[in-house]
């Protein structure tokens, strides 16, 4: 029976617009109809080069429905190569085109001898949200526009991990990957944000290997780059948060491209040091100051999730209660990611529930017993539900809608430091 | 005046649901009937006999090349007997979605005042398989509440009505659709009045009509007529004359019980068919 889904925390396949959009000089064209691309546009932080939701547009109607809306499609391309002036053009289905049956592999194949390129992404609503929007965007750029390529660039890694503006943090954490991975000798390639883009793009097929670091967003997309380039990929599922688990992706990236341990553990040691310095600074706060919670949820999507609950419980010892995975991870992935869970630091495991529905997640935190107030990481929706039971809240998924990002990150050891800062800031708040 | 009765003719592709939807239609007319036949298919030939040829401008037709803002006697014209005229139309083959195109056009019809006071009937002539939602635009909404069935002894016309139940029972519990009965066009095969009855008596309904095969159907086509306008005084003008008797008077409306696939093989095994099939000697 249907029923009603309470707090969504994502939007449908079509919001890949934004992945397009985190791609500089790169224009999302939507064949959809006229009210797509504004309920799904997000203008935190994503206006720019072009707007974050007047893209060209077929503004599909009833008489495109009976008839096909290939015509329009065709002009609304032809003239936006005309008046936008971009590195790549990638058209984006919305659920009308796809029921009708609209050929638009076709009428984009017609652009094939453009000077830029165009491609072409199905992202009918009904295929699945804007994470899976987000994968059929960037395999779209590897199935239609890049060719294998002979040249192989040494130490040269893609880098791969979620989804831009979905995850306010994308572009402090993407850069911050790069950092560790250039740190222990290695040359990073992304594709978004920055001066990145279409360069970065072209040198896909050049890697030594792909790095995923995502609990699954994005793994069709290095197993399509390993088919197609012969490249193979290392998949961590964790987004490292602190020193412990940033350590640990050091250690694995580097034993994975023959790093050699000496150049590896020097990098961990000198990043270390700096951490547990800053760390033993405020330690008179975090021993004496009772203001911390004993329990934490994290409610988020998958990355977040794990990543978060890693990181409180092995770098600040905290203990946790049930997790939320919000982003309808596929079921064939759900199980995978739930063992990993289960591998934190002191024997200690925590309990996750791949679970959509807010208000379902709401009740179960206010039955839980969390031996005094809760620490909540979550959505914007989560602050209420902990104002409710006095705890700590602190916005970290998506909706963010308390803060201002511009390149700040969680990941890495920085990261870890960030995210401490944060949760202390609110702790101590509390009291003054 | 009597209440306005609409009419969905339904079955298989190329059984002859225009062809006898327009002969009925004339005998209707013979009897001092009102009559509208709307075509919903995007081959758009579903009142030229009446028409006298295929001069119709569809109402999609229209609507492309026109826009919405139209006059109704743009689409609507008027054939054999004073009968209204409409084809629906639809896009070009492989483009665009003709269920939905229906929907826009009868929604059309009616903001265009199509459906006025004086009709009596209003025949619905829906394209062979009901493939999606638009197909069954006739039947929703409170529009035809009264179905007939053309079919023949023929074993896919038979799978066709069947499935056609199906929808048809589907409706039936939101709306006030009804089976009237089947309609049989005959093609000369053994046993076929049996087979036609026991089929209908299985699906809850029964064999309304039984049109016998007489090629001066084919030669009042060729000349773009009915057979009551072509050859008043033929058998076969009188059977549809008949055929309009019969739905006049027909008072028998019911739910369809559709039969499993099983069912269905056993019926046609009963009366022969599937043994017949490979007996077959040219």
């Amino acid at each position: 029976m249907a029923k009603i889904l309470d707090k969504q925390r994502y939007k449908c396949a079509l919001g890949a617009m934004q992945t397009v959009q985190a791609i500089e000089r790169a224009l999302p064209i939507l064949h959809s109809g006229p009210g797509c691309a504004q309920k799904l546009s997000d203008t935190n932080g994503s206006s720019g080069y072009f707007s974050p939701n007047i893209f060209p547009c077929t503004s599909i109607n009833e008489k495109d429905v009976v008839f096909g809306g290939v015509k329009k499609l065709d002009s609304t391309i032809e003239n936006a190569l005309k008046v936008v002036d971009a590195d790549l053009y990638v058209v984006l289905t919305g659920c009308i085109p796809e029921i009708v049956g609209d050929d638009t592999g076709e009428v984009v194949s017609r652009y094939a001898d453009n000077d830029k390129p165009v491609v072409y992404a199905p992202t009918a609503g009904f295929k699945g949200n804007n994470y899976k929007g987000h994968e059929q965007v960037v395999n779209a750029i590897i199935d239609q526009y890049l060719e294998p390529s002979d040249k192989k660039q040494k130490g040269l890694v893609n880098i791969w991990a979620d989804v831009p503006y979905q995850d306010l943090f994308w572009l402090g954490n993407i850069r911050e990957l790069e950092n560790l991975v250039r740190e222990i000798g290695l040359t990073p390639n992304t594709i978004f944000g920055y001066k990145r883009g279409i360069d970065n793009i072209n040198k896909i097929p050049e890697a030594e290997f792909n790095l995923l670091v995502s609990p699954w967003v994005g793994l069709s997309t290095v197993k399509k780059l390993e088919k197609k380039f012969g490249t193979p990929y290392l998949h961590l599922k964790t987004l490292p948060v602190g020193a412990t688990e940033t350590s640990k992706f050091l250690r694995e990236v580097g034993k994975f491209a023959g790093v050699d341990e000496f150049t590896v553990e020097r990098v961990i040691k000198e990043h270390e040091d700096y951490y547990y310095y800053l760390i033993e600074r405020y330690a008179d706060l975090f021993l004496e100051n009772r203001v911390i919670n004993k329990q934490f949820t994290v409610v988020a999507d998958a990355q977040y999730t794990l990543g978060i609950t890693k990181f409180l419980v092995n770098d600040l010892g905290l203990v946790p209660a049930k997790q939320f995975i919000v982003d309808d991870t596929p079921a064939n992935q759900r199980e995978a990611i739930a063992e990993e869970f289960k591998k934190l630091n002191y024997g200690i495991e925590a309990e996750v529930s791949f679970e959509t529905d807010g208000f379902k997640i709401h009740d179960e935190i206010r039955n839980h017993d969390y031996h005094g107030y809760p620490l909540v990481l979550g959505g914007y929706y989560e602050k209420d539900v902990t104002e409710e039971l006095k705890g700590n809240f602190l916005n970290i998924s998506w909706p963010v809608q308390d803060k201002v990002v511009f390149d700040r990150a969680y990941a890495g050891y920085t990261g870890g430091i960030r995210l401490i800062e944060d949760i202390y800031t609110v702790a101590v708040q509390r009291f003054n | 005046m009597s209440e306005l009765r609409q009419i969905a003719i339904y079955g298989k592709g190329g059984i002859g649901k225009s062809t006898t939807t327009q002969n009925l239609t004339a005998g209707l007319v013979e009897h001092g009937k009102k009559v509208m036949v709307v075509g919903c298919d995007p081959k758009a030939d579903s009142t030229r006999l009446l028409l006298g040829g295929l001069a119709q401008k569809t109402v999609l037709d229209t609507i492309r090349e026109e826009g919405e803002d139209i006059e109704l006697d743009r689409i609507l014209k008027e054939g054999y007997g004073g009968t209204k005229c409409v084809e629906s139309g639809g896009p070009e083959p492989g483009v665009g979605c003709a269920g939905r195109g229906i929907i826009t056009s009868i929604n059309m019809l009616e903001n265009l005042g199509a459906y006025t006071d004086d009709l009596d009937y209003v025949f619905y002539d829906v394209l062979g398989d009901v493939v999606c939602g638009g197909f069954a635009m006739p039947i929703r909404e409170g529009k035809a509440k009264e179905i007939y069935i053309v079919a023949s002894g023929e074993m896919m016309a038979l799978y066709a009505a069947n499935n056609i139940s199906k929808g048809i029972r589907r409706y039936a519990k939101t709306g006030g659709v009804r089976l009237g009965g089947i309609i049989c066009n005959s093609r000369n095969v053994d046993r076929e009045l049996d087979l036609l009855r026991a089929f209908s008596k299985e699906l809850g309904t029964k064999l309304l009509y039984f049109v016998p095969r007489d090629n001066v159907v084919q030669h009042a086509e060729i000349n773009k007529k009915t057979v009551i306008e072509y050859r008043p005084d033929s058998n076969q003008a009188q059977e549809y004359r008949n055929l309009a008797q019969a739905v006049i008077e027909n008072k028998d409306f019911v739910i369809p019980t559709p039969m499993t696939q099983e069912r269905l093989e056993e019926i046609l095994m009963e009366y022969g068919m599937m043994e017949l099939a490979d007996d077959y000697k040219i």
